[in-house]
């Protein structure tokens, strides 16, 4: 026996969103382990890791794919559902630039120039901090729709963003440090190596964008 | 006339089976609906929940239900041009039982959301348009009956946007809503008392033995109001602002104190159902019953026996038992999005609008009032998701359960009127 009253509430497609986040957040701490094991040449290690990030990237699909098909046309939404259909797609980029960045360097087996590699580290771990902070703000959303403290929603939902601009900022100036470090030694090794790292770094840098959008949509839903 | 004199005693115990059957479709689902929205926000659990139907379906059938029953009884079809046949009224009742309980037992059990009101309506029109005549149809009556059934979700979900609109002003967005909720929320109390009381004193106590007028139904509303506004926020002082687990949902201190509310606008829900749909079984019944009993004569001034009406809370009970809960838990694990504060607006709305027309006799449908109800919550932004798909699918099911219950009815009334005569 079912109800109709049961079947026109639907199931909040923030749900699988959040889950989203975390498999993000995971797949961008995994990044930073493998990153170790790349600098320490420890390739074994290293494909075990890329095997988990794989796995991630895995689940995030799956969870994008539950939340558009929570989408159907019939759903009225309490918020515009390009919005949400965007914020997915944003999201998605993170776990799936993780997986390009490991599957690159495993294919390669690049070696991260041990003059370079603090920095290096440094610079991912920070790009993890932001996919951190994002997913943080997306966990928000949901005490949006739960508990809808509408006036302290604002301001908290202002706090988590400026957090998040400010590591982007921090992240900003380190690419800046890491990409001079590189030139300062990128003579010393073979060309096409050099030209793949500044890509590595690139996608890291990717990584963070994505991250840092992903929080700058999330605030414009909570806004509207 | 012979027939009924003949067939008496047969006629009132299967009268009372079918009604029986009635009224244990309408505990068995339509009960669940009305209780289902409390128990997912985790206001009630679900034996609370049965408890509270069982007492307040039952006050609400027997306080305010008589405007509704009579309606069913006696509004539709005019019973002064059926002086000379008797027993085909009889037979339609007993028909009508039949034919909307069969269809509500289909329909349940292949989850259509169909509402009992309309299955009994359409059921009681069938067999009286085309088993007796056109015109022994006040098709005023149903004119104004059907028009009744596109208000009714329209004006429960206008209150409950204002009220959700109300809460989201007052209490969620603002500085401290804790604090606020402590504030506001006894005065949602004080509208579920008034509301209700008003609505049951105005209309008429008088088979109580109590008689009031306008004024004294007023003062004593307000009083009322007043008396649960205070025992609700007694209850309200004992809430602390911390979260708390129950099952896999969370709950934040706001929403502790509207899920107390919510077993207020439960207790009103179970009331304002039981006032307008326990009339779905019980006014047919007492159709047969009066024209049995008075050995073939319409009565059109008899007052209703007692046991018919617990027949009918019985059934009801008896629905609640054997499948109802079940109900209850499927609506109410499904539900969860609905919080405390969602969900007493959706309730109160609903409430407020089956007991307005419970005070005017009219027969509407509790689900989809709750339905209107639910979706002016969600126009209201405070859901994140609503299918309107299934709204689509519910108003198709009205429209298909009139001629359905029409259709069962007269095949019932014909095979009946064969059987007996």
């Amino acid at each position: 026996m079912r109800s109709g009253i049961a079947d026109i509430i639907k199931k909040s497609p923030f749900g699988p969103i959040q889950a989203h986040m975390i498999v993000s957040k995971a797949s961008a701490e995994e990044l930073i382990n493998f990153l170790q094991f790349a600098i320490d040449l420890n390739w074994d290690e290293a494909v075990q890791s890329r095997k988990l990030i794989s796995e991630l990237e895995n689940q995030a699909d799956a969870l994008k794919a539950e939340t558009r098909g929570l989408l159907t046309k019939s759903i009225f939404l309490a918020v515009p559902r390009e919005d949400i259909l965007d914020l997915i797609k944003l999201a998605d980029d993170i776990p799936n630039t993780v997986k390009d960045i490991s599957g690159l360097m495993i294919g390669r087996q690049m070696e991260i120039p041990k003059q370079i590699a603090p920095s290096f580290l440094l610079f991912a771990k920070e790009a993890a901090a932001i996919t951190d902070a994002a997913a943080e703000a997306v966990d928000y959303i949901d005490e949006l729709f739960q508990f809808s403290f509408g006036g302290n929603a604002a301001t908290k939902m202002q706090q988590l963003i400026e957090k998040l601009n400010s590591l982007e900022n921090k992240n900003d100036h380190s690419e800046i440090t890491l990409r001079a470090e590189l030139f300062a030694i990128e003579k010393d090794f073979p060309p096409i190596n050099i030209v793949f790292l500044y890509d590595i770094i690139n996608k890291i840098g990717e990584l963070s964008d994505r991250a840092e959008q992903v929080g700058h949509r999330i605030s414009l839903i909570a806004s509207r | 006339m012979e027939v009924i004199i003949l067939y008496g005693p047969y006629l009132l115990i299967s009268g009372c089976v079918f009604g029986f059957f009635m009224a244990w479709g309408i505990g068995a689902n339509d009960v669940a609906n009305a209780m289902g929205t409390s128990v997912g926000a985790k206001a009630l659990t679900l034996s609370q929940a049965i408890l509270v139907a069982c007492i307040f379906e039952f006050a609400g059938a027997y306080l305010a239900g008589g405007e509704v029953t009579s309606t069913i009884r006696k509004g539709i079809i005019d019973p002064v041009l059926l002086a000379d046949s008797p027993d085909l009224l009889v037979f339609g009742m007993m028909a009508s039982l039949l034919a909307a309980g069969t269809w509500l037992l289909i329909a349940s059990f292949n989850g259509w959301p169909v509402s009992t009101t309309h299955s009994i309506v359409g059921a009681i029109v069938g067999f009286a348009a085309v088993g007796i005549s056109i015109d022994s149809v006040s098709w005023s009556k149903v004119g104004s009956i059907v028009s009744s059934w596109v208000v009714s979700p329209l004006v429960a979900g206008t209150f409950s946007f204002l009220i959700f609109r109300s809460v989201q002003t007052l209490i969620l967005n603002t500085n401290n809503p804790f604090d606020n909720a402590k504030k506001y929320v006894p005065g949602y109390m004080f509208l579920v008392g008034f509301v209700l009381s008003m609505v049951t004193l105005v209309k008429g106590l008088k088979h109580v033995g109590l008689s009031l007028n306008f004024q004294e139904s007023l003062t004593y509303s307000l009083m009322i109001g007043v008396g649960i506004a205070l025992v609700g926020s007694l209850f309200l002082r004992r809430i602390k602002n911390t979260r708390q687990q129950k099952g896999d949902v969370v709950f934040d201190g706001v929403e502790r104190v509207f899920a107390v509310l919510m077993v207020f606008t439960a207790c009103a829900m179970a009331f304002a159902h039981g006032s307008n749909d326990v009339a779905n079984a019980v006014g047919p019944l007492a159709a047969i019953v009066s024209v049995v009993q008075s050995g073939g004569e319409i009565a059109s001034k008899s007052i209703m026996p007692w046991w018919i009406l617990l027949l009918g809370g019985v059934g009801i009970v008896a629905g609640l038992a054997t499948l109802g809960y079940k109900v209850i838990e499927t609506v109410g694990r499904n539900i969860t999005e609905l919080t405390p504060s969602r969900g007493f607006a959706a309730e109160l709305a609903a409430a407020t609008t089956v007991v307005l027309a419970s005070g005017i006799g009219l027969p509407i449908s509790t689900t989809h009032t709750l339905v209107g109800a639910v979706l002016g919550v969600g126009l209201a932004r405070g859901l994140s998701a609503i299918d309107l798909g299934v709204v689509g699918k519910i108003i198709v099911s009205w429209m298909v359960t009139l001629p359905v219950g029409a259709g069962l009815s007269i095949l019932f009334f014909f095979s009946l009127k064969g059987i007996f005569s």
